[in-house]
């Protein structure tokens, strides 16, 4: 009798996967906790120090919820677009895309304020739909590799930002960014004495609508066969490459809110570097939540703490708020492979 | 003006010569993604591979000031995180885009945090020891091509015998044969008594020691020091390279070089002055990359078959 032994299929019963995310979680902790003591700190208060910020207090919270918006909307589209077998990636440049739109529309157009609020969802929802749906287009039409080709546009959205806000959309002064957005297009605070926007509210109901549209809708299911099965999709007469592309729209669009709700409600005003990689732990947050839309609220509201709390952990006991990257994908690398671990048992008898 | 100063011979050598520069770390790259993707594993941690690699290459550089240990280090330094990537991989059978992204955060984490605990918060950019351009007598001097083909620093050189080692070993030896099985049917290999795990760990290793080779590529025969940025989407783009060059190292090499060509020439416009803003030209590159594997151009490419399947045995 052999002490381990392979199982016929991996064990999957709630309590597996709740027990081997659990190890896995413990043990990017504990490897994280090496990287603590090298600062000389106690891993243990670290990590308090880590959630206190961010759910301690009411102006920490604040700045969760503000962090968790863009968060939870770039999960969602990858969400969409992942589910119906479109792997993108472009999520960086969606957001910058949809950032630099909401702020042409802010500074350049003169709309009544209650106008401009689902005009600018409207016209960010477009560009980001027509920057994801072109690659799209090159896969469903032409075969190219959506992954590296959507890497690419990263480069070039974020390149285009750098030279809209040099050039044409310039304030006058030393640094290269536009003017301050007026105040009548900032989004609303909603929690008073705190950051918190109503960014977090269009998040929520953006995860309430696509979990319905994957879920309870046909053009859902079209969707997620299309992404299961491209063939079994095109016997049922499904057009994958029409499929293809909505998802791409959707998931465009979504990732350029992420965008709008950054600089409508948190930066005021378009610059360089104003995604910073929320384009990539956004996926990070989808890949927690398992491709879930409502698991994707707690694990972004969990993630945007982490990034409040690193923050205040630098400030104050001068550890690189880098390490939270390192904390974010170890968590989200050992939970992939703890489906190693459900391959096998652990025979006592 | 300026379009008389375009055509000088000046601007074509310079330029041939950036071009042969800037395509060597993509290259180098290429080369060991090419074995990664011909034993069916796409690898997209490469970008993160070489970030690490260059942030190797500069610590021992800036430590012991000694550019061949460095290189060295830099090497072992992929083929160390390129084991976490192939266990994943290959014994884990996790989704390969979904590995190579999350590692790309991790070593983008890594990296900020390490160099930053070494060099002190504060320190401005500190420049290490480099590798320096040869001069062959004669040779080097001739005109137009002079620089491009004999000025360049020992590492290019390196690489292009390393094109052709990769292409006998791959297409020449019993080896390679295996490899590419693995790749392209992984059932009908294992039938044949080759092992798919084995082929696969070591195609993800061989890139990883090319990977982490291209960092210190960047950082000791091209800028001479570490930045966060120092890698930019030239792992993506070495990727799009292999597919351009059709799974072959050869024509991944002139992939190579139409890529430095392009970057090459935003940089050498920039420098000469053109209408264009240099954010857009900068984006030259990226544009070029996207259309080489938009599948607009030379037909659909032929893919290894198992590229991006996990392999199980049944």
């Amino acid at each position: 009798m052999k002490l381990i032994q392979r199982r016929v299929s991996p064990a999957d019963s709630p309590l597996a996967i709740a027990a081997s995310m659990g190890f896995a979680v413990l043990a990017a902790l504990l490897i994280t906790s090496l990287l603590f003591s090298l600062y000389r700190a106690n891993p243990l208060t670290a990590y308090i120090a880590l959630l206190r910020e961010p759910f301690g207090s009411l102006r920490g919270f604040g700045y969760t919820l503000v962090r968790t918006a863009p968060l939870t909307l770039i999960a969602l589209g990858t969400i969409v677009s992942w589910r119906s077998g479109f792997g993108y990636l472009g999520f960086e440049g969606c957001s910058v895309i949809g950032a630099a739109a909401s702020a042409w529309l802010a500074l350049f157009t003169s709309i009544s304020s209650w106008v401009f609020l689902p005009a600018v969802l409207l016209l960010s929802f477009a560009a980001g739909a027509v920057w994801a749906g072109v690659v799209a287009l090159l896969r469903a039409r032409f075969g190219g590799n959506e992954v590296l080709i959507s890497l690419m546009t990263n480069y070039i959205a974020i390149l285009l930002v750098q030279y809209l806000v040099s050039g044409p959309m310039r304030a006058s002064g030393g640094v290269p960014e536009t003017a301050l957005l007026p105040r009548a297009t900032w989004l609303r605070f909603i929690l008073p004495g705190t950051r918190a926007h109503s960014g977090i509210l269009l998040a929520l109901v953006a995860a309430c609508v696509v979990w319905v549209l994957l879920r309870k809708t046909a053009v859902g299911y079209e969707l997620i066969v299309s992404g299961l099965s491209p063939s079994a999709a095109r016997f049922a007469g499904i057009n994958v490459g029409r499929r293809l592309i909505l998802a791409a729209v959707c998931a465009g669009g979504l990732g350029a809110w992420a965008g709008t709700v950054e600089i409508l409600g948190e930066q005021h005003r378009l610059m360089d570097g104003i995604s910073g990689g929320v384009g990539f732990t956004g996926i990070i947050v989808a890949l927690l939540a398992r491709l879930n839309p409502l698991a994707v609220v707690p694990a972004a509201i969990l993630y945007g703490g982490m990034t409040v709390g690193a923050n205040a952990m630098q400030r104050r006991a001068g550890i690189p708020s880098s390490i939270t990257f390192i904390l974010q994908s170890l968590i989200v690398l050992m939970v992939l492979a703890s489906d190693l671990f459900r391959r096998y048992r652990v025979n006592l008898t | 003006m300026n379009a008389h100063r375009l055509v000088s011979l000046a601007f074509f050598t310079t330029w041939l010569a950036a071009s042969v520069r800037l395509a060597g770390p993509v290259l180098l790259a290429a080369l060991g993604e090419t074995f990664a993707e011909n034993s069916g594993v796409l690898n997209v941690g490469i970008e993160g591979t070489i970030l690490l690699g260059a942030l190797a290459s500069f610590l021992t550089a800036y430590i012991t000031g000694m550019v061949w240990v460095s290189l060295l280090v830099a090497m072992l330094t992929g083929i160390v995180f390129n084991l976490l990537l192939a266990w994943m991989y290959v014994t884990v059978r996790a989704s390969q885009v979904v590995v190579g992204l999350v590692f790309n955060v991790l070593a983008l984490g890594i990296t900020a945090t390490v160099y930053r605990r070494v060099m002190g918060e504060s320190a401005g950019p500190q420049t290490v020891a480099m590798f320096a351009p040869l001069h062959i007598p004669w040779l080097s001097d001739l005109p137009l091509l002079g620089p491009s083909l004999f000025g360049q620093t020992i590492l290019l050189y390196l690489t292009l015998a390393m094109v052709l080692v990769a292409h006998f070993v791959l297409f020449r030896t019993s080896f390679g044969l295996a490899l590419r099985a693995a790749g392209e049917n992984p059932s009908a290999a294992d039938a044949a008594g080759i092992s798919v795990p084995r082929m696969r760990y070591i195609g993800v290793l061989i890139g990883g020691a090319t990977a982490g080779m291209a960092g210190a590529y960047l950082v000791l025969a091209q800028i001479g020091l570490f930045r966060e940025s120092i890698v930019s989407g030239q792992g993506f783009i070495a990727l799009g390279i292999v597919i351009f060059g059709r799974w072959s190292p050869w024509k991944a090499a002139v992939a190579a070089l139409v890529f430095g060509a392009c970057d090459a020439l935003q940089l050498s416009l920039q420098v000469v002055g053109s209408n264009v803003p240099p954010q857009l030209l900068a984006a030259l590159p990226y544009v070029v990359t996207i259309l080489a594997i938009s599948g607009l151009f030379g037909g659909k490419a032929i893919q290894p078959a198992a590229l991006m399947v996990p392999y199980a045995k049944e």
